[in-house]
């Protein structure tokens, strides 16, 4: 390669690489904060003078973060189990399929999209509180169980998989239950990956919602339980256990981004979009 | 293929009865509170007709509020467009180390918005914050960032460009990987420069991308909320405050359901008005 050819290498290298450290850069304060001494992380210095590993006891000793912890992991499983089967059956209707009231059915389904969440919440939290169901993660994950994205997402997905192979499956004799899993599945499994990562992402980070009805202590989530210990600790900020608390909230899910980076990095932008 | 609806139900009801319980059924409820003045307490609904929106417009806060919204939606998705088909356009190929350089960018997106939150607000930090103390390295005064209303709305902003800006890019690259090369080799052929060829090739054949993403982000932007209360609680003097925000101060603060309600209904409107603009717009400027 000759040599004016690699100077525009070099500054593009030199572009990326600067770029993304600085999209990670308040991870990497974070973490590094959380490992000193609360008037350590004011002095602004870079590297901690000594790792006070002693700092995530005293945060969990007071404040139940694994608790919180779990909270998120198992209400956004249960979400996105759900909703990945719902709307999977929803959308090989909708892709396969003719019936009386379909365009309606599909405009509704596109209004309630354009809809902001928050037009819901005082009806929703009302009729939660009159079946007893406020602060019950029951409650809370019924109450999040339709993703209208996902309908979306998948009805593409569905819909590339052609009618050619789902009609000769049924002259076949195999049941819509069947084809749905045996066939159309296994051709479309990296949207029900993504789409799985997504909503799992989404409700793991959820917090407004869960903050209106997730109000006892060890029912809360890790949103709500960061949030509010960085909320109720503003008079006189201890910066650096308030780091713990974010980096224990923000670590586990970044571990689970770069074990799975690739199906977020391709998968998601492949919605059946042209161009 | 044709199906009767009794038949189709065990795969339709799964979603259509939370939708019912959980969406319909509530906005329809919450567009009727709209029409009252219910304060959460009071068995019984007095109507108002459209004294909730009527008021809206003469309260200060409101227009405030509006403003704002405008101001924070161009502001996000205007550089978060941009920014991502900038970097996307570096990994229309791939290359050596272009996979660590898309997972950092992309990363943000990822984490919880309260808690990264958390985190730029220690970096705000006036006084001790990092990115004052760079700037002053490199001679630029430092600003108050989130505890004035000159600069908060715009630190708010920076915050979640920053989240945004990766799943964007995603998008875009998966829709450059789609461009044909032959167009490339035939503007090459026409004598096209690089600025040429992206004017007239690349931006009309990701054109139907980016009318998505402007469509998505807005929607996105007119629901911020959570970098929102961490950052700034809508301060100074209400200038982080968005019509989302406001909504959440008068239905759980001031508990004003009617007016809560009926902010909610205008945060729709304008993203449905916004969304027609965009299309009307698009169809001029969109390669379908």
């Amino acid at each position: 390669m000759s040599n004016h050819k690699k100077t525009p290498i070099i500054i593009k290298h030199l572009f990326l690489a600067i770029s993304s450290i600085l999209f990670v850069f308040p991870f990497i304060w974070m973490v590094l904060s959380s490992f000193k001494t609360s008037s350590e992380v004011l002095q602004g210095g870079f590297w901690p003078k000594e790792f006070h590993w002693g700092n995530y006891q005293e945060v969990l000793g007071v404040i139940p973060f694994h608790t919180y912890i779990f909270n998120s992991f198992y209400t956004s499983l249960i979400i996105t189990i759900y909703v990945l089967i719902s709307s999977a059956l929803f959308a090989y209707m909708l892709a396969f399929y003719k019936f009386k009231g379909k365009e309606f059915t599909f405009g509704v389904v596109m209004a309630t999209y354009m809809i902001p969440g928050a037009v819901s919440y005082v009806p929703v939290y009302v009729m939660l509180a009159k079946m007893g169901m406020l602060n019950t993660h029951f409650g809370y994950i019924i109450s999040l169980s339709v993703s209208v994205f996902g309908i979306f997402y998948f009805r593409q997905a569905f819909l590339k998989v052609g009618h050619e192979i789902v009609e000769a499956a049924k002259i076949d004799g195999a049941s819509d239950w069947k084809i749905l899993w045996k066939i159309v599945f296994p051709m479309t499994r990296s949207s029900f990956v993504t789409l799985g990562l997504v909503t799992f992402v989404e409700n793991y980070n959820n917090y407004i919602w869960p903050a209106l009805v997730l109000k006892d202590n060890d029912k809360k989530l890790i949103t709500n339980g960061v949030a509010d210990f960085f909320i109720n600790s503003s008079l006189g900020r201890d910066w650096s256990h308030i780091m713990v608390a974010s980096t224990i909230a923000t670590v586990p899910l970044l571990l689970v981004f770069l074990v799975l980076q690739k199906w977020f990095l391709s998968g998601v932008s492949d919605s059946g979009i042209k161009g | 293929m044709q199906i009767k609806f009794s038949k189709a139900a065990f795969f339709l009801l799964p979603v259509g009865i939370p939708l019912t319980l959980f969406w319909i059924i509530p906005n329809l409820f919450s567009l009727g509170i709209s029409f009252t003045d219910w304060d959460f307490m009071t068995n019984g609904f007095h109507f108002v007709g459209l004294d909730n929106y009527f008021n809206l417009f003469t309260q200060s806060s409101f227009k405030q509020a509006l403003l704002n919204t405008l101001y924070f939606g161009f502001g996000t998705v205007i550089p978060t467009i941009v920014l991502g088909l900038g970097f996307a356009l570096f990994f229309r190929k791939n290359f050596k180390g272009s996979a660590i350089y898309k997972l950092m960018i992309f990363s943000p997106w990822v984490t919880p918005t309260v808690a990264v939150s958390i985190v730029w607000s220690l970096l705000y930090e006036p006084k001790l914050g990092v990115i004052n103390t760079v700037l002053g390295l490199v001679g630029i005064p430092g600003l108050d960032w989130l505890k004035s209303s000159e600069t908060a709305m715009l630190a708010v902003i920076i915050v979640t460009v920053w989240k945004l800006v990766g799943w964007t890019m995603i998008f875009y690259i998966g829709a450059l990987e789609k461009v044909p090369e032959s167009l490339y080799e035939a503007a090459s052929i026409d004598g096209a420069n690089a600025w040429q060829k992206f004017r007239n090739v690349t931006l009309p054949m990701v054109s139907p991308t980016t009318f998505f993403l402007i469509v998505v982000n807005t929607i996105v932007s007119l629901q911020a909320y959570d970098q929102i209360k961490i950052l700034t609680q809508g301060g100074p003097s209400g200038s982080t405050r968005t019509l989302l925000y406001l909504f959440f101060q008068q239905a759980f603060e001031q508990f004003d359901m009617g007016s809560a309600t009926a902010i909610a209904f205008i945060i729709l409107i304008i993203t449905i008005l916004l969304s027609f603009i965009n299309k009307k717009i698009g169809d001029k400027w969109v390669n379908y």
